[in-house]
């Protein structure tokens, strides 16, 4: 167990990591090193940004293929009717305008590793001394039987915020008072494991204030979920029995969707018919990361934990949800200090110096109702070669706190998107 | 005034209140670890060393005997890293032509890292057909997970598969286990074959699967309390059976297949180590 104050020690052995690494900038039009940047979420847009801030000689490129960012973070509160959908918006004016990083608006489709080149969807050719990819991830189609792109249309995934996420806000709100909302939960690894439970609270908040006898399944892949029960106190705190949980020892794994007909069936045969359907799918590293060779059998890319840079291919840096960096958990704030960690490495490594000593940082907070938060949080480092949890570093929020320490976590949740969307694109909340 | 921000490990988020002080202290793992005596004999990656994890683990050379096991043809497949040691899905396959009249008769799961190594034995019969079932177990910690399959003809093969546990389930999860669905039985069996065709055959039962190793509130140790088999006959006619030890995860989960030749009824038996059972059973269209 730690203290506020620990934490916030630990905290800022992180962020002074920077500042130690800036370097006077070399003669203009020498370059100090050719950087491809793939992907402008948390990882890819930080990593961008703390590289030209630590050395402004270096090309930085940033390969996004949206103009603008939207963040599944915060996106179920936009489901839960407490913030508009531009509010998780964000934009790269500030990588381009204030630290001088080439943005270009484009699929990155091919790497060669050998030659160290990244292809682009127009056929343009990108040469890099080092790459860095922050592909997210991408659904797994077809591991549930009848769950492809087509039936996403019908039962969105909304696990990659955007049209996905405005999707099911449409359907929430078509649908009638006394419907059924079904959300199916993958087995982990998975992108933000406690997001499919703050979903389904925001949506129960939605419902409490506009379809109050409508009702929630989960239908889970897991026995276990983050914050479990914290969870499950809110739940019946604020929403009675609005929130039902079907564990994987209960039946409910969904392994077929028919999406024409909002239908289910579980493992052991047991079908649902939903009003409105969610579907989580298992998932694995962007697509990028196959067409780089950096991807394990598993679907996800394995890196070297005090750099980053991937095992299989070298010069290769990958961060976020995409790789193996468990015990961190796939989240947002993870890729924004993996970015930092493979920003400060890839730095060090043009320098021909050796890359600092990493500390990472991660706060999940799950907004449960307007003045109701809930957070996890741990602090990670290398240990025997591996990234472990530095011991009593974190844990999550007190079982028996009171209702006004609820409600300044909720704030506090509000407090860290605003600081991690200006830390990451420069755009406050 | 901001208060202090207690904060409590995630893996001993209690259901109960009071459940935080239900972890199992790292010396009691220890000492339960050493009871069983087998722990330092079997570094993670031993398979690099040569000769396999299996020579250097008693409860392995104990089912080996006198055969000579091969490292060919069995897969075994488990994630390389398990965020959840509680409950770590794992399958076996034998992917090798067999000899006239040769079939895979056993499948030993060993673990030599758990405290328990010996996970399960899934026995096979003629009936049972393709060699290949999944399941659910308890990882203590990262290890070279072992699979040891007896064929009929007395030969003997060996699979196996280093894992990574980065937090571990066995002992930590403090969590209480609802007992509102105890010997709750599902099974799922194909809905037609055709003579000599392979279907898949789906089985639960929910059960806290008690180690016996984990601490109660009060500081002792929960009692052992075990699904220690289950029997599967179609007609009376043994096709599947399993022998399950402490470190199948709860609510033991088992996949297998069969290729019956006729139809009939499929009877399930699942029996506690306290004598008690739990049946189940099904139509099945050939």
């Amino acid at each position: 167990m730690v203290t506020r104050r620990t934490l916030i020690k630990s905290l800022g052995a992180v962020s002074v990591a920077a500042p130690m690494f800036s370097m006077p900038s070399i003669a203009r039009g020498q370059s100090a090193g050719r950087v491809v940047v793939v992907g402008g979420g948390f990882g890819g847009a930080t990593a961008a940004k703390y590289l030209k801030r630590q050395n402004p000689a270096l090309d930085v490129t940033l390969v996004e293929a949206s103009g603008r960012f939207y963040t599944c973070p915060f996106s179920n509160l936009y489901l839960g009717g407490l913030r508009d959908f531009e509010s998780i918006g964000h934009s790269y004016d500030e990588l381009t305008d204030v630290y001088g990083v080439n943005l270009v608006t484009d699929w990155a489709e091919g790497v060669d590793g050998d030659a160290h080149t990244v292809t682009l969807a127009s056929g343009e050719v990108l040469d890099y001394d080092k790459l860095l990819l922050s592909p997210g991830v991408d659904m797994r189609w077809g591991a549930i039987e009848g769950y492809d792109e087509s039936a996403a249309q019908l039962a969105p995934h909304a696990w990659k915020a955007g049209e996905q996420t405005q999707i099911l806000k449409a359907q929430l709100e078509s649908m009638d008072d006394g419907g059924l909302f079904i959300l199916s939960s993958p087995e982990n690894p998975f992108r933000c494991p406690p997001g499919p439970y703050e979903r389904v609270s925001m949506i129960a908040n939605y419902f409490t204030n506009n379809k109050p006898n409508s009702k929630i399944l989960v239908l889970d892949s897991k026995d276990a979920f983050s914050k479990q029960g914290l969870f499950e106190a809110g739940w019946r705190e604020l929403y009675g029995d609005m929130i039902e949980w079907v564990s994987l020892s209960n039946d409910g794994r969904v392994v077929r969707v028919d999406a024409e007909n909002l239908e289910v069936e579980t493992e052991f045969g047991e079908v649902h018919k939903a009003d409105v359907l969610n579907i989580v799918p298992p998932q694995k590293a962007g697509a990028i990361a196959d067409a780089a060779g950096v991807t394990n059998e598993g679907g996800w890319v394995p890196i070297v934990p005090e750099t980053f840079e991937s095992q299989q291919v070298p010069d290769i840096y990958v961060v976020g949800d995409a790789t193996v960096a468990a015990p961190m958990p796939k989240s947002g704030f993870c890729a924004n200090s993996q970015g930092k960690v493979a920003a400060a490495a890839i730095v060090a490594s043009l320098a021909g110096q050796e890359p600092p000593a990493p500390s990472w940082v991660n706060t999940c907070y799950s907004v449960l109702a307007p003045d109701y938060g809930i957070s996890v949080a741990g602090v990670y480092h290398v240990a025997d070669g591996q990234i472990a949890e530095v011991a009593d570093s974190g844990g999550v929020s007190p079982a028996d706190a009171d209702s006004d320490f609820r409600r300044r976590e909720a704030e506090y949740a509000v407090g860290w998107y605003d600081a991690i969307a200006r830390d990451t694109w420069g755009t406050g909340a | 005034m901001v208060p202090t921000y207690i904060r409590e490990k995630e893996d001993d988020m209690p259901k109960a209140p009071t459940a935080s002080a239900v972890t199992l202290s790292r010396r009691t793992v220890i000492a339960l670890t050493a009871n069983a005596a087998t722990l330092a004999l079997t570094p993670l990656g031993a398979l690099a060393q040569g000769g396999g994890a299996w020579s250097r683990v008693d409860e392995a050379l104990a089912i080996v005997g006198d055969a000579d096991p091969i490292a060919e043809g069995v897969v075994l497949d488990l994630p390389a890293v398990s965020e959840d040691g509680s409950t770590v899905p794992l399958g076996v396959s034998v992917d090798r032509p067999m000899q006239q009249g040769e079939f895979v008769k056993a499948i030993h799961i060993i673990a030599p890292g758990n405290p328990y190594p010996l996970i399960a034995t899934f026995n096979f019969t003629e009936l049972s057909g393709r060699p290949e079932v999944e399941t659910r177990v308890r990882l203590n910690e990262s290890q070279t997970v072992i699979a040891l399959v007896e064929l009929s003809s007395g030969a003997m093969l060996v699979g196996e598969r280093d894992v990574r546990v980065t937090v571990s389930g066995c002992l930590a999860r403090a969590d209480t286990y609802d007992t509102a669905n105890l010997f709750t039985t599902r099974v799922r069996v194909p809905e037609s074959l055709a003579a000599g065709e392979s279907g898949e055959v789906l089985t639960m039962i929910n059960h806290p699967q008690e180690s016996g190793l984990r601490e109660s509130m009060d500081g002792g140790l929960v009692p052992k309390r075990l699904i220690e088999r289950m029997d599967v006959t179609l007609d009376g006619e043994p096709v599947f059976s399993a022998d399950l030890h402490r470190s199948v995860s709860s609510n033991p989960y088992i996949k297998f297949f069969m290729t019956p030749q006729s139809g009939g009824t499929l009877d399930f038996t699942w029996t506690e180590d306290t004598g008690e059972t739990a049946h189940e059973s099904a139509e099945l269209a050939v």
